[in-house]
């Protein structure tokens, strides 16, 4: 029994073309016993960070938690609202805090980088549950359902895709990754992300 | 003990199996079937070989991929191969697909209690000119299926394979429906396409690409005769044809 | 075995829990009252290691009064699912955790809406339309997720729960014998007999 796959889940985050998606199922089991089919694990951090944290429910919650607290420290602290690069490093040392008692949860982030000339870029990375950072240019993933993500983004995904072929590609590469994994699925919720909006959508996946 | 009493508790252990890596994957079209294995054979870290071939053309219309302990795969191979033969000098003639789907469980199953450590997936032409791929576990559970990925890379490339060849999440358009049947160039493409993610994302795949295509009888071979890579198998003229195309695998 | 069950409805929520007190295979008390009526609209059904279980109850149900008595006004179910969670989730990793499980039913006097979270020893926490722990829980949540209707009224809910019992005890080989069931709506807490 992995404490890592004691109550499934899975998230992924891909790059599009000035945009970001970020993605995860909804289920929240106990092992095979499946307890909720709306838990959450995508978050707003800013107007234009999001993170995903699949892992141990408790520590879902938790990190939440702890995440919003520091953030919020730092929005007082700087009277500016924190870049997702920031943010991720944030991510990171915080995980790597309880290096011999980690929290266990492989966050993964997405947003909009500010640019220097004033512009936004799309940003995406993941650790692992020590902290340890992934910054990728194409696609991360994270959870129980990571090796199905891998091969189906590796398929599915290309360079420069619009906001609405992003949304296309990031649901198709859950969806179709969650129905081969028995800890994952129930559901899913997608948000894409352009330099000026979000876009959340609710999926309607196989319930079983 | 040295001394030779029995005074300790003693514990031998021979663990008489092994995994190689790779994977395996084929796909059925109306008349016609792919089944393609990358050539990496490895054991832990280590690469053993670049050039271990798991795919093996059994009759004119049959196609054998084998998977997982590569000693067992071969020896299994080769020992379907010698039924296969038996078979001709008996009947005069090459068994049928389903025959010898039904041959290859019996075989896994003899072996129940010390089974060959492999998953099998045969490809090929059934007697009525449909293509088919059959699917089987180490002691023989098996199934007639359009598409199967195994191994290393299964994970990988079976969620992939449900969406392009079964659509599955896919809603068709208005008033039309998804096609049952992927024609060969499309089968041809997500093969490599499958091929080439699972390279990029897994250790244990590389190196070289062997896809054999089986074509039934009366099957025109455009684009696949006199095409890049491409070598004919075929022993005789006016049946089920089988061709092996060979590609090398992004080498970083 | 223990088992407790919880679901909203239509402007309430029905929390029950076997009354039994169990020492290894000896029943040592029948009549066991193992939910917690933390504020005039909370309730909570608590089950799991013996000895932590009334502990840990009661340091809640003192410290929910005491937020009472401090601010006037009770927390709301959502504040105190928070505040309840993160008390097993410290206690997860400090040298002796408490093994708890817990399904917190509220009626939000703000909103006029009812909730029920579903918490466990590990500091999980999830709102849900209904819930259960033990045993119990493999025959219940299969019923409920084909009869439970959020819409049900409160008599329709209880023959709900109802069918929950009794497939538990024609089923369940270790199956309680008496369930002590309690309701909280906008009229706040009361125990009804089923």
């Amino acid at each position: 029994m992995s404490i890592m796959e004691y109550n499934g889940g899975s998230v992924i985050a891909m790059v599009g073309k000035d945009c970001v998606a970020i993605a995860s199922d909804l289920r929240l089991g106990v092992q095979s016993l499946s307890i909720s089919s709306n838990f959450q694990k995508i978050f707003p951090v800013t107007d234009r960070i999001y993170v995903g944290l699949p892992g141990l429910a408790s520590d879902v919650t938790t990190l939440h938690e702890q995440f919003r607290y520091r953030v919020n420290m730092y929005t007082i602290k700087e009277e500016r609202e924190i870049e997702p690069q920031t943010f991720a490093q944030m991510v990171s040392s915080t995980l790597y805090e309880r290096r011999f008692g980690p929290y266990f949860i492989e966050p993964v982030i997405a947003g909009m980088q500010r640019t220097p000339s004033g512009s936004y870029e799309p940003f995406i990375a993941a650790t692992d549950l020590i902290g340890c950072l992934n910054f990728a240019k194409d696609f991360v993933v994270a959870g129980t359902a990571s090796s199905e993500l891998f091969g189906a983004a590796e398929g599915l995904w290309e360079p420069d895709l619009e906001a609405e072929d992003l949304f296309e590609t990031i649901s198709q590469t859950l969806l179709n990754a969650v129905d081969r994994d028995t800890f994952s699925g129930w559901g899913a919720v997608v948000h894409v992300m352009t330099k000026d909006k979000v876009i959340t959508r609710t999926l309607k996946g196989r319930m079983d | 003990m040295p001394d030779g009493s029995f005074s300790h508790p003693q514990q031998r252990s021979f663990n008489p199996y092994t995994e190689n890596g790779g994977t395996i994957l084929a796909i059925a079209g109306a008349d016609f079937t792919v089944i393609a294995g990358d050539t990496r054979q490895s054991e832990g870290y280590s690469i053993q070989t670049r050039y271990a071939p798991k795919v093996f053309r059994l009759t004119d219309r049959a196609v054998l991929a084998v998977n997982g302990f590569a000693a067992d795969g071969n020896m299994f191979v080769k020992k379907v191969k010698q039924r296969l033969e038996w078979y001709r000098h008996a009947h005069a003639k090459d068994m049928p697909l389903r025959a010898i789907a039904r041959l290859i469980q019996t075989m896994l199953y003899a072996q129940r209690f010390f089974p060959y450590y492999v998953y099998n997936i045969l490809g090929g032409i059934e007697e009525d000119g449909t293509g088919a791929v059959y699917s089987f576990d180490p002691v023989g559970s098996y199934e007639r299926e359009a598409c199967r990925a195994a191994g290393a890379a299964q994970s990988l490339v079976q969620p992939f394979l449900d969406n392009q060849i079964y659509f599955k999440n896919q809603q068709a358009a208005p008033g039309q429906s998804h096609p049952l049947h992927l024609p060969l160039s499309d089968v041809l493409s997500i093969v490599i396409d499958s091929f080439t993610s699972a390279t990029e994302r897994h250790i244990e795949v590389g190196d070289g690409l062997e896809m054999y295509v089986v074509l039934a009888k009366g099957r025109s071979a455009q684009g696949l005769e006199g095409g890049r890579g491409v070598q004919e198998l075929t022993t005789r003229t006016d049946g089920d044809r089988v061709f092996v195309i060979r590609r090398e695998l992004k080498k970083d | 075995m223990e088992c407790s069950f919880a679901i909203t409805g239509k402007g309430y929520v029905i929390v029950a829990a076997d009354t039994t007190a169990a020492h290894s295979i000896i029943k040592v008390k029948l009549d066991e009252d193992k939910i917690k009526t933390l504020s005039p609209h909370l309730l909570m059904a608590y089950s799991g290691e013996p000895g932590d279980t009334v502990q840990f109850a009661e340091y809640i149900e003192r410290n929910i009064r005491l937020y009472q008595i401090r601010n006037t006004y009770p927390l709301r179910p959502s504040s105190a699912a928070s505040w309840i969670r993160r008390a097993l989730a410290d206690s997860l990793r400090s040298r002796k955790p408490y093994s708890v499980n817990l399904l917190l039913g509220g009626y939000d006097t703000s909103t006029y809406t009812p909730h029920l979270y579903w918490i466990d020893y590990l500091g999980t926490l999830t709102e849900v339309p209904f819930g259960a722990h033990g045993y119990g829980s493999y025959f219940a949540l299969s019923l409920l997720d084909r009869y439970h209707d959020p819409e049900a009224s409160l008599e329709e809910g209880l023959a709900t729960l109802k069918r929950c019992i009794d497939e538990v005890s024609k089923r369940l080989l270790v199956a309680p014998g008496r369930y002590k069931v309690k309701v909280v709506d906008k009229d706040g807490v009361r125990e009804v007999e089923i």
